[in-house]
């Protein structure tokens, strides 16, 4: 090999390896971070992870849409998945992939209770209007 | 604001983002395989001729043979009708109707994945090509003479197909998406849209004849040819035979616009991939930027969209064009038309491994509604049960969530690694001298890493 080549192997050599250390370095701590998370207690700050306490998160329809935006609602495989769907309208609530439906009526409460047993990303939405309220997050 | 809603009619359940140790896994392993692949001695160009050998049996006489032709010809043409009347007769729930999932999920993944594999699949099955073919038969028998078709203008190449690709991604993931309303493409639209396909394709066919559009415009014969030259099956003189898997893609590139094709592959499949994940910020501050001056909200959504699927396509042909740019320095380079030409093929892989990585989970999730459910019921009217299948469903366990990821990482890493080694193998071409051949090869390098980096960064941030 010309000396110029081995140069330019060298340099790509380092590149490699740099890009790889600055990939692993820069994952590190978000490893650190699922592994937190991704466990089955979570970090008490974050209000939006499901299986947190005893306490199972509601969401709120008013007017036909869910109070506060989407709700995201994380799982690890295997958890029980629950929540409850109070709505001031009469309506369908559907957790597609896993397809549950349940009839919610004006100004009622409907809860869900089922294993998360698909991982994935799913999407509980109020069928008639279309409109997505929850997010539902399942980790293997 | 935060109800942009899921772009996809069809999509029950979405990927979870690819985990960061993945991640960096998959990079360092694409950058020390490509390290290697130019390092070891392949100092011959072994991808510039295909090596085409005839199949003598029987069996691959008759799957050539007219009679089959015919026979695939009725059945493309039936399946075509069939979605277009699903869609206009069936009912609006995009994943209850046949059409939507036949035509973007069956026919729109499935041939690239296929093609890829064997070789061109589609051609025979093309109703536009097979009705163009009757038409013409039908001509001569009736004149007595051929139909005088206008030249086509060279010039235009494969534009008009690159174009057309954009518009049927365009249609699904950006038309489809309508602004916190409706979730997706509706079957009506998607079976209006391929009627008006339809009349245009056959109205050009009749302008510059059916082979010549189906080679330069014919949206569908163009893109699923294109991953065809990569399968190791190919029909010449009549004649069905086996090539050297990669090496057809060699002289694909020849028309002008080939480079755009693959480009707007790339660029469509990021888009879609990015807007709930990487893009999700920029496309919502511009989204309400449309929405503050009083656009209504549809139309932002659409505006902002098609804005953000040109820029990719904008984006991922400049760094092409910067790599091609970056081998004129190499001493001996040819001029940089013949390079842009040279390499377009080297991204078909990519393409291929983009495809796959995005839209892998879908196709075998929504095959199982395809055959089932769909094939008896297809146009979900919940009375018609014509094969039995009608009250099966989609079992999401099938594959699981890390599988997944696997596949996805993977595909990545060897597309990346098949098109380093087309560009490598025709840079052999460009520079017998071995050395300069490997040194203009960095370029192409950091192109290929800039977009497996670009794609495995899609994927760990799939959704925002």
């Amino acid at each position: 090999m010309k000396n110029s080549t081995k140069a330019a192997f060298a340099c790509l050599a380092a590149l490699a390896i740099a890009v790889g250390l600055a990939a692993c370095g820069g994952s590190s701590d978000e490893t650190n971070e699922a592994t937190a998370t991704g466990g089955v207690t979570r970090p008490a700050d974050s209000p939006e992870s499901a299986s947190m306490g005893g306490k199972v998160p509601t969401i709120v329809i008013r007017n036909g849409e869910p109070v506060g935006g989407v709700k995201q609602l994380e799982y690890d495989a295997g958890d029980e998945i629950r929540f409850e769907v109070k709505s001031d309208v009469a309506e369908e609530v559907h957790v597609h992939g896993y397809d549950l439906m349940q009839d919610v009526p004006a100004g009622g409460t409907v809860s869900f209770d089922f294993p998360a047993e698909i991982e994935g990303i799913f999407e509980a939405e109020l069928e008639g209007r279309k409109e997505q309220i929850a997010e539902i997050t399942v980790n293997p | 604001m935060s109800f942009l809603p899921f772009a996809h009619a069809l999509v029950a359940r979405q990927d979870l983002p690819v985990p960061a140790w993945l991640f960096a896994w998959g990079a360092s392993i694409v950058l020390i395989v490509s390290f290697f692949a130019l390092s070891v001695a392949w100092r011959k160009p072994r991808f510039e001729e295909a090596r085409w050998r005839p199949l003598g049996a029987g069996f691959a006489r008759g799957l050539v043979s007219l009679p089959m032709q015919v026979l695939c010809g009725l059945v493309g043409v039936f399946l075509l009708g069939v979605a277009i009347y699903s869609g206009l007769r069936g009912t609006e729930a995009p994943d209850r109707n046949f059409a939507l999932t036949f035509l973007y999920v069956t026919a729109w993944l499935g041939f690239p994945f296929f093609s890829a594999l064997l070789g061109d699949v589609f051609r025979p099955f093309n109703p536009w090509r097979a009705v163009g073919r009757v038409a013409g038969t039908g001509f001569r028998a009736i004149a007595g003479q051929r139909p005088a078709h206008l030249s086509y203008p060279e010039k235009l190449g494969r534009w008009p197909a690159a174009i057309g690709l954009i518009a049927v991604v365009w249609l699904e993931v950006v038309y489809g998406s309508s602004g916190g309303v409706a979730v997706g493409l509706d079957p009506h639209a998607a079976a209006t849209a391929a009627l008006v396909y339809s009349g245009y394709t056959l109205a050009m066919m009749a302008l510059f004849g059916t082979e010549v559009w189906c080679a330069r415009g014919e949206v569908f014969s163009v893109y699923f040819g294109m991953f065809s030259q990569l399968g190791c099956f190919g029909v010449e003189d009549g004649r069905l035979g086996y090539r050297r898997p990669l090496a057809a893609a060699a002289h694909w590139a020849t028309l002008p616009g080939s480079a755009a094709v693959v480009i707007a592959s790339i660029a469509t499949t990021s888009f879609d991939g990015a807007q709930e994940g990487a893009f999700k910020d920029a496309i919502e501050s511009t989204f309400n930027w449309f929405a503050d001056r009083g656009v209504d909200l549809t139309t932002s959504l659409r505006l902002t969209d098609t804005i953000f699927m040109l820029l990719c396509f904008a984006g991922i042909g400049l760094v092409y064009l910067l790599g091609v740019r970056g081998m004129r320095t190499i001493r001996g380079a040819p001029s940089l038309a013949t390079l842009r030409i040279g390499f377009a093929h080297t991204l078909i892989p990519i393409a291929l491994a983009y495809l796959v990585a995005h839209y892998f989970s879908l196709f075998v999730f929504q095959e199982q509604a395809q055959f089932t459910y769909l094939l008896s019921d297809p146009l979900g009217t919940a009375h018609t049960d014509l094969f039995g299948t009608a009250s099966g469903g989609i079992d999401f366990r099938l594959i699981s969530a890390t599988t997944i990821w696997y596949v996805q990482v993977g595909a990545l890493v060897v597309g990346h690694v098949l098109g380093l080694t087309l560009a490598h193998d025709r840079a052999l071409v460009y520079w017998p001298n071995y050395r300069e051949a490997s040194r203009s090869q960095y370029w192409m390098l950091a192109v290929m890493v800039a977009f497996t980096c670009f794609g495995l960064y899609l994927l760990s941030v799939s959704n925002g």
